[in-house]
C-alpha cells in the first residue's frame, strides 16, 4: 500500500489512443485512457505526476517528466493542458476597488482579461515565494509567477496587496 | 441558470435552415487553453458547435451514448463517448461550469429518449443590469445598488434617532453661534474700552464677564451634547448589531459556511461600529462644520474682503494637497490594516493549535514566525506615524501662512489708522475658525465612503434571502417519523453532485444504518434530512409532507442529533443538557442523563450538574462530552434521531457504554445512524451502502452479508483489522 509504483520509460509505454487521448501500457495491462494529476502543481510542476485510470485509481507515479523521451513528453503536455488551466499574468493595467471587490484588467499569456475578485485574503494567495494565485468570483484562477519580475507600474498596483 | 442565450443572426439562420428547434444555446469560451468565442447549441436531434460564428461541428445527439461534464483544474470540458469513441466537444472557463453541467444532463436525457425539461431563467451569478458578478452566494449587485438606495437605507437606520440627532445638531449650532459671538466681544473690548481715554472699568468687567459666560455656556452645552450623543450611539450600535445578528442566525448554513467566521464577526461588530460612528459623529459634525465654514467665510468677506482673500488664497491649494495625500494615506493605512489582520490570524492559528506546536517542539519556529510579522507591523506602523506626523504639522503651518500676511497687512492698516486693533483681533479669531472645517471637509469623502461601504455590507446581509426558506407556518404538529427520500440529487456546488438519485423509505421506529467509505456522502444525506441544505432535485418527505412545506422549528424540534464532534457551549452541564428544552424539569434532566449513561460520571464531579464546562471550565473527555450530547438529544424526545459517527472518537469501552445508551435511545424513534465500526449497525432494520454518491446496496445486515458485495467486503476488512490488532 505504502510503496510507490514508479512508471519509467522502460516499463510504461504511453501512446496516443484512437480518439486522441493519452493511453498507457504498463505491466502488460493496456489502459485505453489515463489521466495525469500533478502532486505539486505549484511547487514542482514536472515532478511526481500520478497516472490514473478512468475510475481515478492510481496506476503509478511518474517521478519526473524529463525522464521520458521527448515524443512522450509532448503527449504529457497535451494531457496536462487538458487538465490544468492557469493563465499567467504578465502585466497589470488597472485594479479598481469598489465595495469589497476589485476589478482587474490584465494582460495574460492568453491575452487581455478583465475579472473581478472578492476582497478576501483567500482569493489572493501567496502559494510560494514571489508567486501569487488569484481566484476570481467565478472560480477562475490566474497566476503571477513571480511578482518581482513584473514591470514597475504593474508591481506598484499590487504592492499594497502583498 | 441561463441556458438559452440570444444567438447571433447568422447562427440562428443556419439552424433554422435545418428546420430544427433550439432547446439550448450557450456560449463557451475556451478551445482547450486558447480563448475563443463560441456557441454550443442543442436541438431535439442535433448539437452544433460554432466557433466565431462558424459551424465547426454538427452531430446527431444519439451518435454518442453518454455526455460528460469534466471538471478539470481551473476550467472544464464537455466530452462525449460511445463504445468506440471518446471525444472532446468544447472547453469552458469556470464561469460556465454550472451551465454545462446542466447541458450534459439534458443531452443525456435526450439520448435516453426523455424529453428534457429545460428551465432557462436569467438568474445568474452576474447582475443582469451591469454584468458584474454578485458577491458569492448573494443576489444583490453591489454596483447597481445605486447611491440613492444606500442613502435611503442609511436613512432607515437613522430614522428612529432623528429627534436626539436634531437636538444635538441644535446644540452644536448653539456652540458655533457662541463661538462667533466671542470674537465680537473681544473687538468691542479692545476698540472701545481698552483705550487710555476710557475710564469705564465696569464696562470692561461686563464684557469680560460676557466672554467668560460664553465660555461657560460653551462648556455646558458641550457636555450636554456629548452625553446625549453617547446615549444615542450606544443604542444605535445595539439596535444595528441586534438586527444583523438576528439576520445571520436566520440565514442558511451554506451562507455561513461560505464565509469566514472572522468576516461575519466583522459585520456584526466592525461594520455596525462604523455606521454608528458615521451617524452619531460625522453627520452632525459635518453639517455644523459646513455651516461654520459658510458663515465664517461670509463674515470674513463682509468684515474686510481684502484681508479675507489672504486667508482664502491658500485654501484651494490645501484642498488639492489633501486630495492628493488622501490616496497616500489610504494606501498607508490599508497596508497597515492588512498586516495587522495577518498578524492577528496568525496568532489565532497558533494559539488554537498550541498543542500541536508543543507536541512537535516548534515553539521557537512559531516565535520567530510571529516576531517576523510583528516586526513588519511595527515597522509599517512607525513609518506611517512618522509620515503622518511630518505631513500634518507642516500642513498646519501652511494653512497658517495666511495669518502672517494678515498680521502684516492689518498691522499696516492700523498704523495708517484705517483699521482698529480690535477689528484685527476679531478678524484673526474668525480666521482661526475656518481651518478646522476645511481640514475636516477634505477628510469627509473618505469617511463618507467608509460609512457607505459599511452600510452596504450590513444591508447585504439584511437583504440576503435564506437559501433554505422557511415558509410554512408553525403548527406544532407532531411528527410520526415516516421518512421518504425520493430521487434526490444534491451537491454543495451544483456542478459537482455529491448524492445522485437517492431513494429510500423508512417507517416510524426503524433504524437505518448508512455505510460507505469516508467521503461517500453519508453526512451529506443526513444534512439533507435535517434540511440544512435544500435538495437540487427530487424530494424528501416526512410523514408524506415535503420537508420544504414543514416549518423548520417544527421539523428540528422533533429531531435529535449526536455528531462525531460534539460542541458544548461554555456553561454548566445542566445548561448544556437543557439547551433545546429550557423548561425541562430536573427529573427529566436526570432521567435523560441516566439514559445517556452520563449520570454517574456527572455525579462524580464535585459540582455535579452545576459543573462549568467549556473553555474556562472542567475539561471533559471525548466520551463524556458525547454522553452529554446524547442526554441533550434525548431530552428533546425527538421522533427522528440522527447519529453521525457518534462513537468514532472514543475507545472501545466507552463506546460500549455509549452504544448501550444509544440502544435505549433509539427505541420508538426513526433513527439514521452512521458508524465507523460496522458491528454497531448490526441491529439496524436496513442498511444502505453508499458509494460515490449512489446507493449500491440496500438490505438487512444478513441479506447484505449473504450477497457478498461491498458491505461484505467492508465487514471483512474490519474483521481483519480487529484481528491484527489483537
Ligand atoms: N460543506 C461542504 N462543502 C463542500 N463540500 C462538502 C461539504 N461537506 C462535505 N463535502 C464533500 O461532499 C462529499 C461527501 O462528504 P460527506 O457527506 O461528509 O461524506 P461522509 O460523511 O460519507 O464521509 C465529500 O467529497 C466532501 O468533500
Ligand atoms: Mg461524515
Amino acid at each position: 500500500m505504502s510503496e510507490i509504483t514508479y512508471l519509467k520509460p522502460k516499463n510504461a509505454k504511453f501512446f496516443r489512443n484512437n480518439n486522441g487521448f493519452l493511453g498507457l501500457k504498463f505491466n502488460d495491462v493496456e489502459y485505453s485512457r489515463v489521466n495525469l494529476i500533478k502532486a505539486f502543481p505549484f511547487s514542482y510542476e514536472n515532478k511526481f505526476i500520478s497516472v490514473r485510470d478512468k475510475e481515478q485509481n492510481e496506476i503509478g507515479i511518474i517521478e519526473d517528466i524529463s525522464l521520458f523521451p521527448e515524443e512522450v513528453q509532448k503527449l504529457f503536455t497535451e494531457e496536462i493542458e487538458r487538465r490544468y488551466y492557469l493563465p499567467k499574468i504578465t502585466k497589470i493595467y488597472s485594479i479598481k476597488d469598489e465595495f469589497g471587490y476589485s476589478n482587474w484588467e490584465v494582460e495574460t499569456n492568453y491575452g487581455r482579461r478583465k475579472f473581478t475578485i472578492r476582497r478576501d485574503p483567500n482569493n489572493f494567495v501567496n502559494i510560494k515565494a514571489n508567486m501569487i494565485l488569484i481566484i476570481d468570483v467565478d472560480g477562475n484562477r490566474y497566476e503571477i509567477p513571480d511578482y518581482t519580475k513584473l514591470d514597475k507600474k504593474s508591481f506598484k498596483k499590487i504592492e499594497l496587496l502583498l | 441558470m441561463k441556458l438559452l442565450y440570444k444567438l447571433p443572426q447568422d447562427i440562428e439562420t443556419r439552424i433554422k435552415e435545418d428546420g430544427e428547434q433550439i432547446l439550448c444555446a450557450t456560449p463557451y469560451d475556451l478551445e482547450i487553453q486558447q480563448p475563443v468565442n463560441g456557441f454550443f447549441v442543442v436541438t431535439r436531434s442535433y448539437f452544433y458547435i460554432f466557433k466565431n460564428k462558424e459551424l465547426i461541428r454538427k452531430e446527431k445527439i444519439t451518435r454518442y451514448k453518454e455526455y460528460h461534464h469534466v471538471l478539470a483544474v481551473g476550467f472544464g470540458h464537455l466530452e462525449a463517448s460511445n463504445d468506440e469513441e471518446e471525444t472532446l466537444l468544447i472547453s469552458f472557463s469556470m464561469r460556465h461550469v454550472n451551465r454545462y453541467q446542466s447541458i450534459a444532463t439534458i443531452l443525456n436525457s435526450i439520448v435516453e429518449n426523455h424529453v428534457p425539461k429545460i428551465v432557462s431563467d436569467d438568474e445568474e451569478n452576474n447582475c443582469p443590469k451591469c454584468g458584474r458578478p454578485y458577491r458569492f452566494g448573494s443576489r444583490v449587485c453591489r454596483h447597481c445598488l445605486n447611491k440613492k438606495v444606500v442613502f435611503k437605507r442609511l436613512y432607515t437606520i437613522i430614522k428612529p434617532y432623528l429627534l436626539p440627532l436634531f437636538l444635538s445638531l441644535f446644540l452644536m449650532w448653539s456652540i458655533t453661534g457662541i463661538n462667533l459671538v466671542t470674537p465680537t466681544l473681544h473687538r468691542i473690548l479692545v476698540n472701545d474700552y481698552l483705550t487710555p481715554k476710557n475710564k469705564n472699568l465696569t464696562a470692561i468687567l461686563l464684557i469680560i464677564g460676557g466672554i467668560g459666560l460664553c465660555s461657560l455656556a460653551n462648556t455646558v452645552i458641550n457636555v450636554i451634547k456629548n452625553r446625549l450623543m453617547i446615549k444615542v450611539s450606544a443604542s444605535i450600535t445595539y439596535d444595528l448589531r441586534q438586527t444583523v445578528y438576528t439576520k445571520i442566525q436566520s440565514l442558511s448554513i451554506s451562507y455561513i459556511e461560505n464565509r469566514k467566521t472572522g468576516e461575519l464577526m466583522n459585520r456584526i461588530t466592525g461594520d455596525t461600529n462604523r455606521v454608528q460612528h458615521f451617524i452619531s459623529n460625522e453627520i452632525s459634525i459635518g453639517i455644523t462644520q459646513l455651516l461654520t465654514l459658510v458663515v465664517v467665510t461670509i463674515l470674513l468677506l463682509v468684515l474686510n474682503w481684502k484681508m479675507a482673500l489672504f486667508i482664502l488664497i491658500p485654501v484651494p491649494f490645501i484642498i488639492l494637497y489633501f486630495r492628493f495625500m488622501n490616496q497616500t494615506f489610504r494606501s498607508m493605512y490599508h497596508s497597515q490594516w492588512r498586516i495587522s489582520d495577518r498578524a492577528n490570524s496568525l496568532l489565532h492559528d497558533i494559539l488554537s493549535g498550541i498543542r500541536v506546536v508543543k507536541a512537535f517542539g516548534m515553539e521557537e519556529k512559531e516565535v520567530s514566525r510571529f516576531s517576523k510579522i510583528s516586526k513588519t507591523l511595527s515597522d509599517v506602523t512607525a513609518n506611517n506615524e512618522k509620515r503622518y506626523n511630518t505631513i500634518f504639522p507642516f500642513l498646519n503651518y501652511l494653512m497658517g501662512i495666511g495669518s502672517f500676511f494678515i498680521l502684516y497687512y492689518g498691522g499696516s492698516l492700523i498704523l495708517k489708522e484705517k483699521l482698529q486693533l480690535g477689528d484685527l483681533i476679531q478678524f484673526t479669531q474668525y480666521s482661526q475658525l475656518i481651518y478646522g472645517p476645511l481640514g475636516w471637509l477634505t477628510f469627509f469623502p473618505r469617511s463618507f465612503t467608509n460609512a457607505l461601504t459599511a452600510t452596504e455590507r450590513i444591508f447585504e446581509i439584511l437583504e440576503e434571502e435564506p437559501k433554505v426558506k422557511n415558509l410554512a407556518p408553525e403548527t406544532n404538529l407532531p411528527i410520526e417519523g415516516n421518512v421518504k427520500v425520493d430521487h434526490v440529487t444534491f451537491g454543495y456546488r451544483p456542478y459537482d453532485p455529491v448524492l445522485k438519485d437517492i431513494n429510500l423509505e423508512v417507517k416510524p421506529g426503524e433504524m437505518i444504518g448508512l455505510v460507505g467509505h469516508s467521503g461517500a456522502g453519508k453526512s451529506t444525506m443526513i444534512n439533507l434530512i435535517m434540511r440544512l441544505y435544500d435538495v437540487d432535485e427530487g424530494k424528501i418527505l416526512i410523514d408524506n409532507r415535503d420537508i420544504k412545506e414543514i416549518n423548520q422549528k417544527d421539523l428540528r424540534s422533533q429531531m435529535g442529533v449526536v455528531l462525531q464532534e460534539t460542541f458544548l457551549f461554555a456553561g454548566t452541564i445542566y445548561q448544556n443538557i437543557v439547551y433545546a428544552r429550557p423548561n425541562a424539569t430536573l427529573e427529566e434532566v436526570i432521567k435523560a442523563a441516566k439514559i445517556a449513561n452520563a449520570h454517574d460520571f456527572i455525579m462524580k464531579l464535585p459540582d455535579a450538574y452545576d459543573t462549568r464546562i467549556g473553555e474556562k471550565g472542567v475539561r471533559l473527555s471525548g466520551g463524556e462530552k458525547q454522553r452529554i450530547a446524547i442526554a441533550r438529544a434525548i431530552l428533546n424526545n425527538p421522533k427522528i434521531l440522527i447519529l453521525d459517527e457518534a462513537t468514532a472518537s472514543v475507545d472501545t469501552e466507552t463506546e460500549y457504554i455509549i452504544q448501550e445508551a444509544l440502544g435505549r435511545l433509539i427505541k420508538d424513534r426513526t433513527t439514521f445512524a452512521i458508524a465507523h465500526r460496522l458491528s454497531t449497525l448490526r441491529n439496524a432494520t436496513k442498511l444502505i451502502v453508499l458509494d460515490k454518491g449512489k446507493v449500491i446496496e440496500y438490505g438487512t445486515h444478513d441479506e447484505l452479508l449473504k450477497k457478498q458485495g461491498k458491505y461484505y467486503q467492508l465487514v471483512m476488512a474490519q474483521k481483519e483489522l480487529t484481528k491484527t490488532r489483537e
